[in-house]
């Protein structure tokens, strides 16, 4: 696979290290109801087949997190955005699971 | 030299009679040319038998002239070299060659084993699931042993291959599989623009099938045409052409795997050069060029050694000017083969008989035939073979049965475009009823398919589609494509008619030549409910040898629809996988294998402690000093003992380098710290250090290490070995990820610092000795945990940190890592009048453990900070990652195994590290289960062996008794519970 | 070891060394030479959140170079600015010793600088063939036609972290961490053994 780093340019994903889920936001620990959302967060996970958004590190490159919008059945990628760009614009109100 | 081939013809073909080469079949030495294959050598000098199937050891010969040939597989070159299951007719002939037949004991003419034949009844379809079902035990002593020396393929060399194999990667704008005819066009269309091209063709000799032709195109000869089209490709500089390359798989992102076959052409590769590499080709298009492969009509008999697929005996008459034998005759469903024929027999083949299952053939092809004397059988068949080399063939046709002489049988069923590759994504093949074949279906993104393997079989059509299709692919990378003078060459009509299997066939009549499968084996599998194409594959190994069934598959497929009554399509496709044809382990290992299987890391002072005599240990990537042994010590333990007893006793020193270290700079630096250790930071004074635990999310314990600050805004983290990179890649995610507001900087320091520890009661003389003027090493000038920047030896910029892991009074000295064997030997010469003494980690580890702290065995990703004890350095003042999972019912149940320490009660005994705890006459079963042993050591100080572990209310249990059991070793041993802190539990030693 | 063969560039030398300066591989005028630069003054600059632009320009003007915020390699006299990673810089430098100091004096408070002159090894290679010989180890695009003087990439070479820049028609610079550089050497001379290799001994 191949994946577009918007500093490097297309690298082979050997250089990247996977995470997971980018559409998760950590929670409020001060929430009343903390406990289960942390559950949540760190271990319910959509499984979808098809367009999804996952965490890549560039960790053998420029060291970015990337937020990649990838297809899981044909590994095509849509999109690849810096998180450190993308959590500094976006707000994301209320954007917890 | 060419009487000597006595089937050479005199002129013509694409070999080089000035260049004779020598090579050896089965002891006999025979010659052939410059242009050969291993196959069409041997036909050429008469050898027609080759080599014995692989289940019933019959006589087989050469039957294709290609990469899907099923039966002429032999062993290439000897000894260490020796590689089995080589294809003769993808052999390239070398000076010197060596091969030898496979399957065969004691020698191919006679074979013993081939009384498999006479067992052919119970060794049908299914032989091993009804056969070997029980007992089991059978199979390891009886049947595997029995199976192996009699079925199976060649032998594999015994000794390390000596050859260098490698890797590389590299790019392009259009990729052109395969350079026949359509492969040529295009990617001279696409070379022409400016487009980076890569050309890659299995064969040594690029021009497919135009080199096995006759006739003429562009006013030329066929062959001459294409080494034209060849020669300006090599001449572009944007263009690769990449002959003995295969492209074997076609992965995500315009990846594509192909191996070059550097030196397989070679006795032994020239000086420096690879055997072969492994290319990963990364094309932003490509275009699969990689023709058709002819298949048989399944008769009785059609295995026999001169039976060969009419393609086949066309390439050798036309490119290697080889006749296959004297007396050709020709069994065929379609004009194309006629063709192949009446062009062998103007070329020199002397081709007696042609017998067409089809009532009506072309008459002008039936009038050709007769007027260079050839007999014509229509609406018929050949059901029968007879000879150990074929002999003759018996007809079944409207006029009865006849005998007729033939020592070559050329057979032609038709044509499978090679869709191996547009599968690899997928992707299904489509039927197509016209050319009673399989064409590509949908294919992966970014490849196109053009000439024989996308179906257009028509010469003159494949030119045109590879040419256009070259020109798409360049055009829409937005290369300028010049128009291309394509040849304009008249192609005849595809007449076929689909035959598949003679009925009426007299003796086995074979599917898959490699894995001797045979059409009643097909019938099995059907009668028996394995109809699927998967469920016929399993059941009978049809397709499943290392030919990948390419001569097979369909024909299989075929006659399991007319037994189901089912179409083709119904009853299913055949899809491929990589790799398109074996690809050796060597080449994928490539440059790693041996001691470069991954690269090393060496410590600054690698060298400085070889010349000191130690034994090294891969921990990691890294290799680390485990101990120095010493003349007269008798083992390991001897030399750790000493060590441990020295750094005790006085003062020693190791190397701790490896450890991963970070710059965090920034202001909200405290703030990062806070968050992602379970203690705070943010409150550490400057030039002070403190031990930190961090959690994953998930509570559990994630690393653990010092850090100090030694500015205001300014940390230094010090990881374990092991977690340096993932600890790195944790804090790059809270900072660009979680909390993109603060303001951190990072920077990997690990390789700028050398750093080594000196502990025992005499390390502060030692540093005293090595720092510069003015820098205050007392004990109020560098407490415990103090952190310092400073100058040693002379004016080289050091950090001091006054750290423990071994329990001793202790300092770790960081210098810029090329000073590190500088201050090794200083502080050796420094520590010269206290007999400094150099130790491992081996004795590192005895410390740690008398010392009770916890290291990666107890830092296993399932303990927590209160399993390890550390629970009290929490904070409860903040938040911090893992802490809120970290309270959940589960993690801070009172009865989790928790950390403490353990002694034998028998004084002698050795403890063993994953030996279970049991309560004392409990049953050693896992509900009876409280913890295991995570780190044992031989304690020097003790005179005993102590123990770390996992232990159920561990803490509350000190002087308790349990069993400690250990079935792995069948060992078992009574110790008792102890405070975890075997030496100087106080600290006193490390405030001293 | 890396082969049996007759001609294995590496027989005989212990793969925790670094190989001796020497003519590996095949004879005559070598394809390849190898050298480790004299470029000992290292130092890292990351830029705060926000001040990458700036950084970088700041740079390019006080080292040379066009002072982009992206994977280039800027020259100057005797300095070398080469981007990483958004923001982030290493500035190599032949001449100033205390190149943190002058960084700070550059950059002020946009920036962290860390000292790295020790942390890597700075490998020189030269020859129409380094093209080839790097991608036996390096997965990214360096055809010379695609990859101008100035570019630079970080990636994995042979398994091995790398920063690596075009220094020249024919030149490359490439930059290991510094407990590499056995292994990384020999990387080089199994890869490069068939254009024939001199590798030079520490200046
Ligand atoms: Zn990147």
């Amino acid at each position: 696979m191949r994946i577009p780093c918007p500093y490097c340019g297309a690298r082979d994903a050997h250089e990247f290290a996977y995470l997971g889920d980018a559409t998760l936001t950590r929670p409020d620990p001060a929430a009343a109801d903390a406990a289960d959302r942390f559950h949540d967060y760190v271990y319910l996970r959509d499984n979808p087949a098809g367009r999804h958004q996952e965490w890549w590190y560039h960790a053998n490159g420029c060291r970015q997190w990337l937020r990649l919008t990838r297809d899981t059945r044909t590994h095509a990628i849509e999109a690849a955005e810096p998180a450190r760009r993308d959590a500094t614009q976006a707000d994301m109100p209320g954007a917890a699971s | 030299m060419s009487r000597l081939n006595r089937n050479r013809l005199e002129a013509g073909g694409l070999i080089d009679r000035a260049r004779p080469l020598d090579f050896v079949f089965d002891g006999h030495r025979y010659h052939g040319y410059a242009g050969d294959t291993l196959a069409s050598a041997l036909l050429a000098n008469g050898v027609r038998l080759v080599g014995r199937s692989f289940k019933y050891h019959r006589p087989r010969g050469i039957f294709s002239a290609g990469a899907e040939e099923p039966n002429a597989l032999v062993e290439l070159r000897a000894d260490a070299r020796r590689e089995p299951n080589s294809r003769a007719t993808v052999t390239e002939l070398f000076d010197g060659l060596e091969a030898t037949s496979q399957n065969r004991w004691p020698s191919l003419g006679l074979d013993l084993l081939s009384l498999n034949r006479f067992l052919a009844p119970f060794l049908g379809a299914g032989f091993y699931y009804k056969t070997f079902m029980w007992p089991a035990a059978f199979w390891e002593k009886l049947y595997e042993p029995v199976i192996r020396r009699a079925a199976g393929l060649g032998r594999a060399a015994r000794e390390a291959d000596p050859d260098h194999y490698e890797k590389a990667t590299a790019f392009c704008d259009v990729l052109v599989i395969g350079a026949g005819p359509a492969g040529l066009m295009a990617a001279l269309a696409a070379g022409r623009s400016g487009a980076r091209v890569i050309l890659a063709d299995e064969d040594f000799l690029p021009g497919g099938r135009l080199n096995t032709m006759a006739g003429e195109v562009h006013g030329q000869p066929a062959a001459a045409f294409a080494a034209h089209v060849a020669a300006e490709l090599a001449s572009l500089p944007n263009v690769r052409l990449m002959t003995r390359t295969t492209v074997f798989g076609v992965y995500d992102g315009g990846t594509y795997g192909a191996l070059e076959r550097v030196a397989d052409h070679l006795a032994v590769p020239a000086p420096f050069q690879p055997r072969q590499r492994l290319w990963r080709i990364v094309a932003r298009r490509a275009l699969l060029a990689a023709g058709a492969t002819e298949r048989p009509i399944v008769f009785g008999g059609n295995d026999r050694p001169g039976v060969m697929l009419a393609g086949a005996v066309g390439t050798y008459v036309q490119r290697h000017a080889v006749l296959p034998g004297r007396h050709v005759a020709l069994f065929a469903n379609n004009d194309g083969a006629w063709r192949e024929m009446l062009d062998a027999a103007a070329t020199g083949a002397n081709v007696e008989t042609v017998v067409d299952v089809r009532p009506n053939v072309a008459p002008e092809l039936v009038e050709a035939a007769r007027a260079r004397g050839i007999r014509v059988f229509t609406e018929a068949r050949v059901i029968a073979t007879q000879g150990r080399t074929l002999r003759s063939f018996d007809v079944l046709s409207p006029g009865g049965r006849e005998r007729l002489a033939a020592d070559t049988l050329a057979v032609s069923g038709g044509w499978s475009p090679c869709v191996h590759l547009t599968c690899h994504h997928g992707g299904k093949p489509a039927w197509n009823e016209a050319l009673a074949a399989f064409v590509p279906g949908a294919t992966p993104p970014g490849l196109a398919v053009a000439g024989a393997a996308n179906g257009t079989f028509g010469l003159g059509a494949a030119l045109r589609e590879g040419a256009g299709k070259g020109a798409e692919a360049a055009g829409a990378l937005g290369f300028p494509v010049p128009p291309l003078d394509v040849p304009q060459v008249e192609d005849a009509p595809f007449a076929l008619t689909p035959f598949w299997h003679v009925g009426e066939s007299r003796g086995p009549a074979f599917v898959d030549l490699q894995n001797d499968v045979t059409a009643k084996d097909v019938g099995i599998a059907h009668a028996e409910g394995f109809r699927s194409v998967e469920h016929l594959k399993r059941y009978t190994t049809l397709g499943m040898a290392t030919d990948q069934g390419r001569t097979s598959n369909v024909t299989g497929l075929a006659i399991m629809a007319s037994l189901t009554g089912a179409s083709i399509p119904e009853t299913g496709t055949t899809i491929f996988r990589p790799p398109y044809s074996p690809v050796a382990l060597g080449a994928l290992a490539g440059h790693h294998r041996g001691k470069d299987f991954r690269p090393v890391r060496l410590t600054p002072t690698h060298e400085w402690a070889r010349a000191q005599g130690a034994v090294f240990v891969e921990t990691g990537a890294w290799l680390r000093a485990q101990y120095f042994p010493r003349k007269g010590e008798r083992d390991w333990l001897e030399t750790v003992s000493r060590e441990v007893k020295a750094v005790r006793a006085s003062v020693g020193l190791i190397d701790v380098s490896t450890f991963g270290k970070i710059d965090l700079q920034g202001p909200d630096a405290g703030t990062l710290l806070d968050r992602v250790y379970i203690n705070t930071f943010s409150t550490l004074a400057v030039g002070k250090a403190r031990y930190g635990v961090m959690l994953r999310e998930d509570g559990f314990v994630m690393d653990d290490g010092t850090t100090a600050r030694v500015a205001p805004e300014h940390y230094v983290m010090t990881t374990t070995t092991a977690n340096a990179a993932k600890v790195y890649q944790h804090l790059e995610f809270c900072l660009q990820v979680l909390w993109p507001e603060l303001d951190v900087s990072l920077a990997s320091v690990s390789e700028q610092w050398a750093q080594i520890a000196i502990a025992g009661p005499r390390s502060r003389q030692v540093l005293a000795k090595i720092v510069d003027t003015g820098v205050d090493v007392t004990n109020e000038g560098l407490p415990f945990m103090g952190a310092v920047e400073a100058r040693v030896m002379g004016g080289v910029e050091a950090r001091l940190f006054r750290l423990s892991f071994s329990g001793e009074l202790g300092y770790e000295i960081a210098v810029p890592a090329r000073s590190g064997a500088a201050l090794a030997e200083a502080l050796m010469q420094a520590g010269e009048e206290f007999a400094i003494t150099p130790y491992g980690v081996e004795a590192l580890g005895v410390m740690r453990i008398e010392k009770g702290h916890v290291s990666g065995n107890e830092l296993s990703g399932q303990t927590t900070a209160r399993d390890l004890g550390l629970g009290r350095m929490a904070s409860t003042k903040k938040d911090y990652i893992g802490r809120v999972m970290a309270s959940r019912p589960g993690l801070v149940d009172p009865a989790r195994p928790c950390l403490a320490g353990f002694r034998p009660v028998n004084g002698s005994s050795r403890l063993r590290a994953g030996a279970h705890f049991l309560p004392l006459g409990a049953r050693p079963e896992t509900a009876n289960d409280e913890g295991y042993m995570t780190s044992v050591a031989y304690s020097p100080h003790l005179g005993h062996w102590i123990g770390l572990g996992l232990i159920v209310r561990g803490p509350e249990r000190i002087g308790e008794r349990v069993r400690a059991y250990d079935p792995v070793r069948g060992e078992e041993f009574e110790v008792e519970i102890c405070a975890p802190g075997f030496i100087d539990p106080e600290g006193e030693r490390l405030r001293g | 070891m890396a082969d049996r063969s007759p001609h294995d560039p590496l027989a005989g030398i212990a793969f925790d060394r670094v190989p001796p300066a020497g003519a590996y591989g095949v004879t005559g005028e070598p394809g390849i030479v190898v050298s480790t630069a004299e470029e000992p003054f290292i130092a890292l600059v990351a830029a705060r959140n926000g001040f990458g632009a700036s950084v970088a320009e700041r740079l390019g003007r006080a080292f040379g170079g066009p002072g982009l915020d992206r994977p280039h390699a800027g020259f100057g006299s005797g300095s070398t600015v080469v981007g990483i990673g958004p923001g982030r810089f290493l500035v190599l430098s032949r001449a100033e010793a205390d190149l943190p100091g002058t960084l700070r004096a550059v950059l002020g408070t946009e920036a962290a600088i860390t000292g790295q002159s020790d942390a890597f090894v700075l490998f020189d290679l030269s020859g129409a063939r380094v093209p080839d010989l790097l991608a036996k180890g390096a997965p990214v695009d360096l055809d010379p036609r695609v990859f101008p003087v100035g570019d630079a990439a970080t990636t994995l070479v042979a398994h091995i972290g790398a920063t690596l820049w075009r220094s020249g028609e024919t030149g490359w610079r490439v930059l290991v961490a510094r407990s590499f550089e056995a292994s990384f050497t020999r990387f080089l001379l199994g890869a490069g053994a068939e254009y024939g290799l001199r590798l030079e001994g520490r200046g």
